[in-house]
């Protein structure tokens, strides 16, 4: 297909699409949560490193409301802004809130239009939200517009090597966009000093989790609302032939155990609130300290 | 409505302020001349989602 004839560029993102995938899986969405529990986990474990005491603190593309409910509980004189596009994911979130805590406050609302005044948030945290958002420089605009200059963000997103086995095995069958794409660490980096956030230290870490067959991990992809939705994708079924094909091709990953793999490269970063005075110099090029982990 | 959340919102359009409007749920951007639905509670702060408020309905939040 001539790209030019399509609407959109092949890896955008269908934001409506995005909304409604989530609305659909809300109700099943914590049980077949358990990368964004695990993940969500370690950016509380990263909160408890970092000595603050943030008053307000904005939690981004919730959920369910997982992270916000531990963030609830670290820290008890907070008020906690639980956000999502997705109406029917505030609502579950809200009903699994303790009514202990009456510091939550829930909105439905688009990253890259946040509602809130500027310069008002201490801490801002997005867990596995930002691989779903088309454009990530709007975004970053917003954390850094809404945080106030000694606030802190703290994110997780998905790399590149997210579903690569699920990638290329739909590579040897044809050249078909079946799989979400995903942007590098470097580029979160970059996008995070041009909007004007400071000190931004990114690092990555990769899980593998495995499955009897490919069919369950695509049913799981499908139940937490994360299956394809890139907006070029084909709109017709995908071949039966094509489907067996891609999943004689996963066969080759299979382990010992007689599991299949699939990687999770889960990028995670974290950045102070903007600068103040100086607009950020388009020429400068910043080096962004990498950390790598196992 | 949650009186701690309505001081922190602002038009994800213009970033100005909204108007409660209690009788209808709904928080007015005049600035966007659009109403933002309150649903059960939950500020649905997206514009898409929003309705188109007319002259006659702005001269009401004068």
């Amino acid at each position: 297909m001539n790209p030019l004839s399509h609407p959109h560029p092949p890896d955008y993102l269908d934001k409506r699409k995005v909304s409604q995938s989530f609305d659909r899986a809300a109700p099943v969405y914590e049980e077949w949560a358990s990368l964004q529990k695990m993940v969500g986990d370690e950016l509380v474990e990263r909160l408890e490193w970092v000595k603050m005491k943030p008053r307000q603190i904005v939690d981004v593309g919730a959920g369910t409301g997982n992270l916000s409910r531990a963030l609830s509980h670290n820290y008890k004189s907070a008020d906690i802004y639980i956000v999502d596009i997705s109406e029917k994911m505030i609502i579950e979130a809200r009903k699994k809130a303790s009514k202990w805590f009456s510091k939550q406050h829930f909105v439905c609302a688009d990253a890259a239009q946040l509602p809130f005044i500027d310069d008002s948030v201490d801490l801002l945290i997005s867990n596995l939200m930002l691989q779903w958002c088309n454009d990530i420089a709007a975004v970053f605009a917003e954390f850094a517009r809404v945080l106030k200059p000694d606030g802190a963000l703290f994110f997780s997103t998905l790399g590149p090597d997210t579903l690569k086995e699920l990638r290329q095995s739909w590579a040897s069958v044809d050249n078909g966009n079946h799989v979400n794409k995903f942007i590098d660490m470097h580029d979160y980096g970059d996008a995070l000093l041009r909007a004007g956030l400071i000190n931004p230290v990114m690092d990555v870490d990769r899980l593998e989790f495995t499955y009897p067959d490919v069919k369950q991990l695509m049913k799981t992809l499908k139940q937490i609302g994360a299956h394809n939705i890139t907006a070029g994708r084909s709109r017709s079924l995908t071949g039966k032939g094509k489907f067996q094909a891609m999943l004689a091709a996963y066969e080759k990953y299979r382990s010992a155990e007689g599991l299949l793999p699939a990687t999770y490269e889960v990028v995670y970063g974290h950045a102070l609130g903007k600068r103040k005075i100086e607009p950020v110099s388009e020429a400068a090029s910043v080096a962004v300290p990498v950390k790598w982990e196992k | 409505m949650d009186r701690r959340l309505l001081d922190i919102l602002v038009c994800p359009i213009t970033k100005g302020k909204l108007i409660y409007d209690k009788k209808n749920q709904e928080l007015i951007s005049k600035g966007a001349r659009l109403a933002y639905p309150i649903r059960d509670d939950i500020p649905v702060m997206l514009p898409d989602d929003a309705r188109h408020l007319s002259l006659e309905d702005l001269e009401k939040f004068k």
